[in-house]
């Protein structure tokens, strides 16, 4: 008895096995619910700026031209109105700016640029697009400060997602069964891509 | 015969996986076909602008690019857009450092110019019309120092884009505020912005707030980012 205690084998002390695959798995699955949220944010962003050349991520841009049929008075203020009933705008412009023959009022989204002497009036809108300018802000890490660490977190927990994703299923389905196969394939298109881009 | 719970985990998911595989593959293949279709097209305006020679011998249209009809906006932290705010600080290897408001700008000797645009991302425009002053007349004025080799194109939210002195001092470098004929929109960087259209366009910084000359060069925002520090087009100096 005293010898069995002494070995540490004996039945008053019970002995832990580590379930490897079980824990890879909880890690798995966990880590993949909290990376849901940024996944979405980076995913999408990660699609609005590959194809910046075919639209504006983060704007609507729009132009117009106006006539107001006449020339623009002198004094800002009496311009200022003038142009704003004529086009029918009631909001109240941030800056009305006049040099030479332009005075350009200003909105918080929108310019209005007139030339003084015609009444031509090209009328030009920037409105934010607001879940997708946000994500690009985020994904671009526009902010810096606080945002690095929870980015950083953000790709340490990806790091997680696919080492234990390599690991957590064993068997003909597991990383030595077709696994090896998708491995194999996804590393080999960024190395294919290069060869082929780079010669 | 109703199958029992385990033919669903079995049979029919593993069914389901190999028609999306296969899917996946033929889906895969026709987008790569349809992308290689897509660069080999070539329209005759492209093909004419291909082997036009500008002045210095070189074509009108880089390797690589292709044609717009319109400059389109490529983002970048937007700046104040009031002119009555913009002010251009022009300073760093200079003996007369000096800022300027707009109206002050538009003082200056105004040049017209038509040039072509090259963006990184593979698209031109050709024939843009611009006005503005020339970097050249700035730096004059400024008294650049003979110890300045490289400028810097400072911008809002802290963007940069850095230029060799004597690309920066080319007659077609230019401080904008118009483009065909209207003031800058918001989009491309109103109230002005740099120009240096030799140079891919990232180069050209929107929301311009100052031009520093420097005797060493100074890496900007993309160029620290992996982009090429030089940017000539037709080098395809895209990438670091």
């Amino acid at each position: 008895m005293g010898d069995e205690r002494a070995s540490g084998a004996g039945p008053g002390r019970k002995r832990y096995r580590i379930q490897w695959r079980a824990l890879l798995r909880a890690v798995h699955r966990d880590t993949g619910y909290a990376a849901v949220g940024l996944t979405f944010v980076y995913a999408i962003s990660g699609i609005a700026v590959n194809h910046i050349p075919a639209w504006d991520p983060n704007f609507t841009n729009t132009t117009a031209t106006r006539e107001l049929g006449a020339p623009v008075p002198d004094d800002d203020e009496e311009a200022k109105s003038l142009v704003l009933s004529r086009l029918g705008i009631r909001d109240a412009p941030k800056e009305a700016y006049r040099e030479g023959d332009r005075l350009e009022i200003l909105f918080e989204h929108r310019t209005l640029h007139v030339t003084v002497a015609t009444g031509h009036v090209v009328d030009e809108e920037q409105n934010p697009r607001f879940f997708i300018r946000a994500a690009n802000w985020l994904h671009l890490n526009r902010g810096k400060k606080g945002w690095t660490y929870f980015a950083d977190a953000y790709a340490a927990g990806l790091l997680a997602l696919a080492t234990s994703g390599l690991f957590m299923i064993s068997g003909r389905k597991g990383l030595f069964g077709r696994g090896i196969f998708f491995v194999t394939a996804g590393a080999a298109v960024p190395l294919v891509y290069l060869a082929l881009v780079r010669s | 015969m109703k199958p029992s719970h385990a033919d669903h985990e079995v049979f029919i998911p593993s069914m389901q996986r190999r028609t999306f595989l296969r899917a996946l593959t033929a889906g895969t293949f026709v987008m790569a076909l349809g992308g290689g279709a897509y660069v080999l097209a070539d329209s005759e305006e492209e093909r004419r602008a291909r082997a036009t020679l500008r002045p210095d011998g070189r074509p009108r249209l880089p390797p690589g690019q292709y044609l717009l009809k319109r400059l389109r906006p490529m983002g970048g932290d937007p700046g104040d857009p009031s002119p009555g705010n913009w002010r251009l600080r022009v300073y760093g290897e200079v003996g007369s450092p000096f800022t300027l408001d707009l109206a002050g700008l538009l003082a200056m000797p105004q040049v017209e110019q038509e040039c072509d645009v090259h963006c990184v991302t593979k698209w031109s425009v050709l024939g843009a019309h611009f006005k503005g002053v020339r970097v050249a007349d700035l730096a004059a004025r400024a008294n650049v120092r003979t110890t300045a080799h490289h400028v810097v194109f400072e911008a809002a939210h802290g963007y940069t884009s850095n230029l060799l002195l004597r690309e920066a001092l080319a007659p077609s470098t230019l401080v904008t505020h118009e483009l065909d004929g209207a003031p800058l929109a918001r989009a491309h960087g109103a109230p002005v912005r740099a120009l240096a259209p030799d140079l891919y366009f990232w180069k050209s910084a929107k929301w311009l707030t100052g031009i520093r000359f420097t005797a060493d060069d100074e890496p900007g925002y993309w160029e620290t980012r992996g982009y090429h520090n030089h940017a000539d087009p037709w080098k395809e100096e895209r990438y670091g």
